[in-house]
């Protein structure tokens, strides 16, 4: 492999000079920003150089994919409607509600929320008992294609964006939103040992695409210790009766030395990133110093052309009468440095490991929990999100030491689920976030039906000591916190997004029925739906 | 998994019309006035711009003469025969509809293990099949007891039975014994059995003939069946055999004929050969016997069942020598598989109109003894019609209208006229 | 006096699993059987038994009380449930068993302490619906280990599940014979079914199974209930007319739209229906998490209350011991957070036969 990459060095290198010879400038590939001298194409030998680099340069940028606008080939985008929202009771953010208030709505935006809010002429209004913020699934497989849900094979960089069908399950979402979910962010490769990166979209069928993805790049899912990824075979995972249950468990099972190996996973894939990163840090700096030394050589030898010109011509001379082939003086300097190789997962593990991007991890075992945080204390600019966690009661001061948030999925297991689920049970969201640890709430991105359910589920998460205001929270600012939407959607306020639920009564009781649904600034559920 | 693939399954098939499941309850029942260019009645008498009158669910009237147009119960197509017969519906539960741990099985019914809630009901109706012969899959060498049913109508047994215990269905050719392994073999399971052979098969057909008529005069050699065997050999119970290959069916057709020699029973057994593929070889063998066949679906390469050979023009071949003539679909529906599409090949292959629509309507109604019932349009009869936008059996026509038992199953007038 | 005093005291101040025999909850809420709730109700126990239930009730001497905030309710009767060890429940060699399931019974399992902490408290251990006919169930309380009834319910297995590849029955049809031949000469407990005094537990699957379980039932004028039927709701005519009632098999998150519906019309009908547990294969909270989702989608609150206990005592056969709050029934109490039928109430405390069995610490 070396040699073949020495060749190809030596090709892109020493194939310049023939290509000198031709000097037209429409001959060259790319129309060159900087033309100096065209004419004298092959003249100076560094500015020859030069130019052969910028070839080589531009031929490199046109490898490298660019990221190019997408064109506009949808219709412009409706405006929304203005919507005149008055309710007895409107709940801004989980302890905040204000009694007789309204809601202003415009354009997708709500624009205000308040007591003394006039109502404009041309809105639409609509009365409610209770107005809140529409709630988020955190770990949802709603609309995701089942291949790619099922899907062993996927890398950081795989887009749970693309796995997403808009046009698919309407009638569950519809259910959905009637359940009050209007948000979730979806990911592919439920069990798989990578995820992928997780999507944030609106969930209400019929919305406008551009409004449907909240964000296309949400998160970086990767899973630990799942016995779906035991080797030599360990058992299927199929969701039956809305929990994931093991299935034929294969001769051999996940042993610890297996999971802990998959522990390592997390570390390495930070550093690659890291490294990645760092790569291409060097090279932009690498890139910025070569350019100087070049432009500076340039201008020294503008001023010696003439001297140059004839030295070189002297050369050239000599080496045709030696009957030497004349070669090029390669300078050190003009060696241009190379780019690294384009890496998508490098790339996003980069973004992951300096904290663009949240890392959801889903690690369930006590002493996988243990190394987890071992091994990750040195990412202190990375932002993990622990998922699953049943076992993490006894972690609850790392938790809370370094703001880590868990997404816990409060489901009914029976017998026949995988063991690392042994110690997760209802009462876990509770305990965690008595703890002062951050909970969030997820519908465990396993069955796409699931997150329809996931009120009833926070529910029996608050029977089970979860406190009613965390678990409203868990479902609606908590939840686009960690997931980098709260500046659009999470709460009812001023400059966000309108995802709004009108109720008939409070949230997350048994009695109130949801009546109308908005999202986006446009009504997508009515009652007679 | 399988689940959301049958549903995919489902939804790639073509839907004719979105409507309510026919099996979700009663379809509309009026006194129907169907007028039609073409009555064909299966009589041998077809009428040009006649009409048919329902009356309950009886055909009250048929002949030519413009009946009311545009009545609000007139329903006019183009042609109207009577509703379809397969004699060969395999729509059932499978190998939970026999029992395995015996070869021989005449008491049991198949009517016992119907699910009449699966949608291929649903299909068979659309398709313009209104009555069906459902037998035990032939895992056994005698399988049991099949019923005649219509494909529409309240989903119960009872009240689609149009003639219960209509055939005992049995089989020759090596599917009875396909799973059974000679004794030695391992794992050990009950199915270390005979037979294992064609001849095995056989001699399970004889033998258990044999024992019934020596139980009849000795009761503690009667076994579980006895009675239908006795039944079926006297005549009262035809006989469903099933024989793809040429010599399956001379044996089916021997035995038929050495079973006629018994002293001791008085009448003659009435047999007809299912999936008859290659009975196109000995046609005087078939007619000698006065033995009818019921056909497969035609296939697309010739080669079928058990390696038999069947071509197109094979019902041309069987109809010319007089051996009675029905068509199968097995269950299928759709444009490729259909009942009608049967025809539709056999007339390809050469077979005249009348004949071919003889053999999806009276020829199979007189295997299943239920001709006094249904098979022709006659007045009288029951009514199912099958209503046609086109010549029938055309591959440019299809049903676009069903009757069953006077209720209108499948409705022919488009959404806004209904 | 004195002693007196510090008797009561200690016992007030003395953990609560050492309880005497005569005792007094007082709660902010009691649960009625009709659903109509009484505030700041009280319910006085006394060996085992409920003797009063009143606003005020007269309390003897030195009886203890023990005050809760939330609710009080009658414990929860669970109908369809295979125990502790599905392998315990069935016996492969033989299609039809008269044997009792009983003697697989293990109380000291933990799906018993999951399912009492789940608020059921009365349990139906059922056969295998794997069986023609696996036997003849039984009803157990989830503490302390009492057997209320050697023989609830006989099992017949009508689903596809009761039919087997390689042994004998394969097909509905000999399955179906097998049966009327043994009502036909009926022993032991096929001969109780037939006389009405066994009510059966038909285990379907499909609707099919329902009607071919119906006819039975009515050929032999029989008596008993269906479980399996996912959409019981849309053939109540033909469960009507066999005059049996249903068992709903509990449905998890994510559960079909048109099943909950179907649960929902079945509530609305007159046909009696209670829920079932499927422990431990689901977790025992999806007893309530099914009344949870089927009350969403429209059921009748009092109708769910009713399904959890008295009407599921009834279906049970031991309705004159558990399932209601009145005066004479065994004394099997949950205390709650909130109302029991909102999800978000937690199970407390659980008493069964006057003895505390369970109680979450509070934290």
């Amino acid at each position: 492999m070396w040699i073949q990459l020495g060749c190809l060095a030596l090709a892109l290198l020493g194939g310049a000079p023939q290509s000198e010879k031709d000097p037209k400038p429409e001959t060259k590939a790319p129309p060159a920003e900087k033309q100096e001298s065209p004419s004298k194409g092959d003249a100076k030998t560094d500015s020859g150089t030069k130019k052969k680099d910028e070839k080589g340069e531009k031929a490199k940028e046109e490898a490298k994919p660019k990221e190019e606008p997408p064109r506009e080939i949808l219709p412009p985008l409706e405006p929304g409607p203005t919507l005149f929202i008055r309710a007895k009771r409107v709940i801004v953010r989980p302890g905040v509600e204000l009694e007789g208030a309204a809601v202003l709505v415009r354009d997708g935006r709500i624009v205000g929320v308040g007591a003394g809010l006039e109502q404009p002429k041309d809105a639409q209004v609509l009365d409610a008992d209770t107005v809140c913020a529409g709630f988020i699934d955190v770990w949802s497989a709603l609309a995701i294609d089942p291949g790619s849900l099922n899907d062993g094979g996927l890398g950081p960089a795989s887009k749970s964006a693309d796995a997403f069908d808009m046009w698919s399950a309407e009638e569950l979402r519809r259910q959905t939103l009637r359940a009050g979910v209007t948000t979730a962010r979806v990911q592919a490769g439920a069990t798989a040992r990578v995820g992928g990166t997780g999507a944030v979209v609106r969930l209400a069928p019929g919305l406008d695409e551009r409004l449907v993805m909240l964000t296309r790049e949400g998160c970086v899912a990767i899973n630990v210790g799942l016995s779906a990824n035991a080797g030599g075979g360990g058992g299927q995972l199929q969701v039956i009766d809305g929990q994931l249950v093991q299935v034929d468990a294969g001769a051999r099972g996940m042993d610890i030395f297996d999971r802990l190996a998959d522990l390592d996973r997390i570390g390495g894939a930070l550093e690659q990133g890291r490294n990645y990163l760092q790569a291409q840090i060097e090279y932009k700096h690498e890139l910025a110093e070569w350019k100087k030394k070049i432009a500076e050589k340039d201008a020294e030898l503008e001023k010696e052309f003439k001297k140059a010109k004839k030295d070189r011509e002297k050369e050239e001379k000599d080496a045709k009468d030696k009957g030497k082939t004349f070669e090029e003086k390669k300078y050190k300097e003009d060696k241009q440095p190379n780019e690294p190789r384009y890496d998508d997962d490098g790339e996003t593990l980069g973004r992951v490991w300096n904290g663009e991007l949240p890392l959801f991890v889903q690690v369930h075992r006590h002493a996988e929990l243990r190394s987890f945080f071992k091994a990750t204390e040195p990412y202190t600019r990375t932002r993990f999100v622990l998922v699953g966690g049943s076992e993490s009661r006894s972690f609850t001061k790392q938790l809370s030491e370094r703001g880590m948030p868990v997404l816990v999925w409060p489901t009914l297991r029976g017998r026949g689920a995988p063991d690392e689920y042994d110690g997760a049970d209802l009462s876990l969201a509770g305990d965690l976030a008595r703890a002062g640890v951050q909970v969030v709430l997820g519908s465990g991105g396993a069955d796409p039906a699931a997150t329809r359910d996931l009120p009833l589920m926070a529910q029996m998460a608050m029977g089970h000591g979860l406190d009613a205001d965390k678990a409203f929270e868990a479902l609606t600012i908590g939840a686009a916190r960690i997931l980098d939407v709260d500046r659009r959607v999470g709460s009812v306020e001023r400059g966000k997004d309108a995802d709004l639920l009108l109720l008939d009564g409070r949230p997350l009781q048994g009695a109130t029925r949801v009546v109308r649904v908005i999202s986006a600034g446009r009504v997508v559920l009515n009652p007679e739906n | 998994m399988s689940l959301p693939l049958f549903a995919l399954f489902i939804a790639a098939l073509p839907a004719q019309q979105i409507r309510q499941p026919l099996t979700q309850g009663e379809a509309p029942r009026q006194n129907w006035i169907v007028r039609a260019e073409r009555v064909y009645t299966a009589t041998g008498r077809a009428i040009k711009d006649g009409a048919v009158l329902v009356n309950g669910s009886k055909i009250g009237a048929v002949g030519p003469g413009a009946a009311e147009e545009n009545g609000k119960y007139t329903l006019s197509v183009y042609a109207v025969t009577p509703g379809m017969i397969d004699a060969s519906v395999r729509i059932g539960p499978g190998t939970a509809g026999v029992e395995q741990s015996r070869e021989v099985t005449p008491e049991l019914r198949i009517a016992d293990a119907l699910d009449l809630f699966d949608v291929r009901w649903d299909r068979q109706a659309e398709s313009g099949v209104t009555t069906a012969l459902v037998c035990p899959q032939d895992e056994n060498v005698i399988g049991g007891l099949g019923i005649a049913l219509k494909t529409a109508g309240k989903p119960t047994v009872k009240d689609r039975t149009l003639k219960a215990d209509a055939v005992l269905r049995g089989s020759m050719g090596s599917q009875p014994s396909t799973r059974n392994s000679p004794a030695f073999q391992r794992p050990r399971s009950f199915y270390n059995r005979r037979p294992t052979t064609r001849m095995g098969v056989e001699w399970e057909w004889r033998k258990s003939f044999y024992e019934a008529v020596a139980g009849k005069n000795d009761p503690a050699r009667a076994l579980p069946g006895s009675a239908e065997l006795l039944r079926a050999l006297d005549g009262k119970l035809t006989l469903s055999i099933q024989a793809w290959t040429t010599q399956d069916i001379r044996t089916a057709v021997f035995l038929k004929e050495e079973l006629e020699q018994e002293p001791q029973i008085a009448g003659k057994p009435r047999v007809f050969v299912d999936a008859a593929a290659e009975a196109w070889k000995e046609p005087e063998l078939l007619v000698r016997s006065k033995v009818g066949v019921v056909l497969p679906p035609f296939p697309v390469d010739g080669r079928t069942g058990e390696g038999s050979f069947m071509a197109w023009n094979v019902a041309k071949l069987l109809c010319d020598e007089n051996v009675p003539v029905a068509f199968s679909a097995h269950g299928g529906s759709g444009p490729l598989y259909s009942l009608a599409s049967q025809a539709g090949y056999a007339m390809q292959g050469g077979l005249e109109f009348d004949k071919a629509l003889a053999a999806v309507t009276s020829v199979p109604a007189r295997f299943l003894g239920v001709e006094d019932r249904v098979g022709t349009l006659e007045v009288g009869k029951d009514a199912d019609l099958a209503l046609w936008n086109g010549e029938p059996f055309q591959p440019t026509s299809r049903v676009i209208g069903v009757i069953i038992d006077g209720a209108l199953v499948l409705d022919p007038r488009p959404t806004d006229a209904r | 006096m004195l002693l007196t005093i510090a008797t009561a005291f200690s016992l007030l101040a003395a953990p609560a699993a050492e309880l005497p025999a005569t005792f007094a909850i007082r709660a902010g809420h009691v649960l009625l059987d009709d659903s109509t709730v009484l505030d700041g109700g009280m319910v006085l126990v006394e060996d085992g038994r409920i003797r009063a239930i009143a606003r005020e009730v007269d309390l003897p001497e030195n009886c203890a009380v023990v005050e809760h905030a939330g609710w009080l309710s009658a414990g929860l009767v669970g109908l369809h449930s295979m125990g502790s060890d599905p392998a315990e429940m069935r016996d492969a060699t033989r299609p039809v068993l008269d044997a009792e399931v009983a003697w697989a019974f293990n109380p000291r399992s933990s799906e018993y302490a999951k399912a009492a902490a789940a608020g059921i408290t009365t349990l139906v251990l059922t056969p295998s619906p794997r069986s023609l006919s696996g036997g003849v169930s039984a009803v157990v309380k989830t503490g302390g280990g009492r057997i209320l009834s050697r023989s609830a319910h006989l099992s017949l297995g009508f689903s596809a599940a009761a039919l087997s590849l390689n042994a004998y029955p394969t097909s509905f049809a000999s399955a179906v014979a097998e049966l009327n031949n043994r009502f036909e000469k009926p022993s032991g407990a096929f001969a109780r079914a037939r006389a009405g005094e066994l009510p059966c537990l038909f285990e379907v699957a499909t609707r099919a199974d329902v009607q071919r379980a119906s006819e039975f039932s009515r050929r032999w004028k029989l008596r008993g209930a269906i479980y399996g039927a996912d959409l019981a709701g849309e053939q109540l005519d033909v469960l009507s007319e066999a005059g049996l009632a249903v068992i709903v098999a509990p449905l998890s998150a994510g559960a079909d739209r048109r099943s909950i519906q179907s649960t929902v019309k079945l509530a609305a009908s007159d046909i009696a229906f209670g829920f079932g547990v499927d422990n431990p294969m689901l977790d025992p909270q999806a007893m309530r998490f099914t009344a949870g989702l089927c009350i969403r989608e429209g059921m009748d609150r009092k109708r769910a209350w009713r399904a959890l206990t008295t009407q599921a005592a009834e279906l049970a056969g031991v309705a004159k011991h558990v399932g209601s709050l009145q005066k004479g029934r065994d004394a099997d109490l949950v205390l709650w957070s909130g109302n029991p039928l909102e999800l978000s109430s937690g199970v407390q405390s659980v008493y069964i036969d006057g003895k505390l069995v369970h109680e979450v610490k509070k934290p």
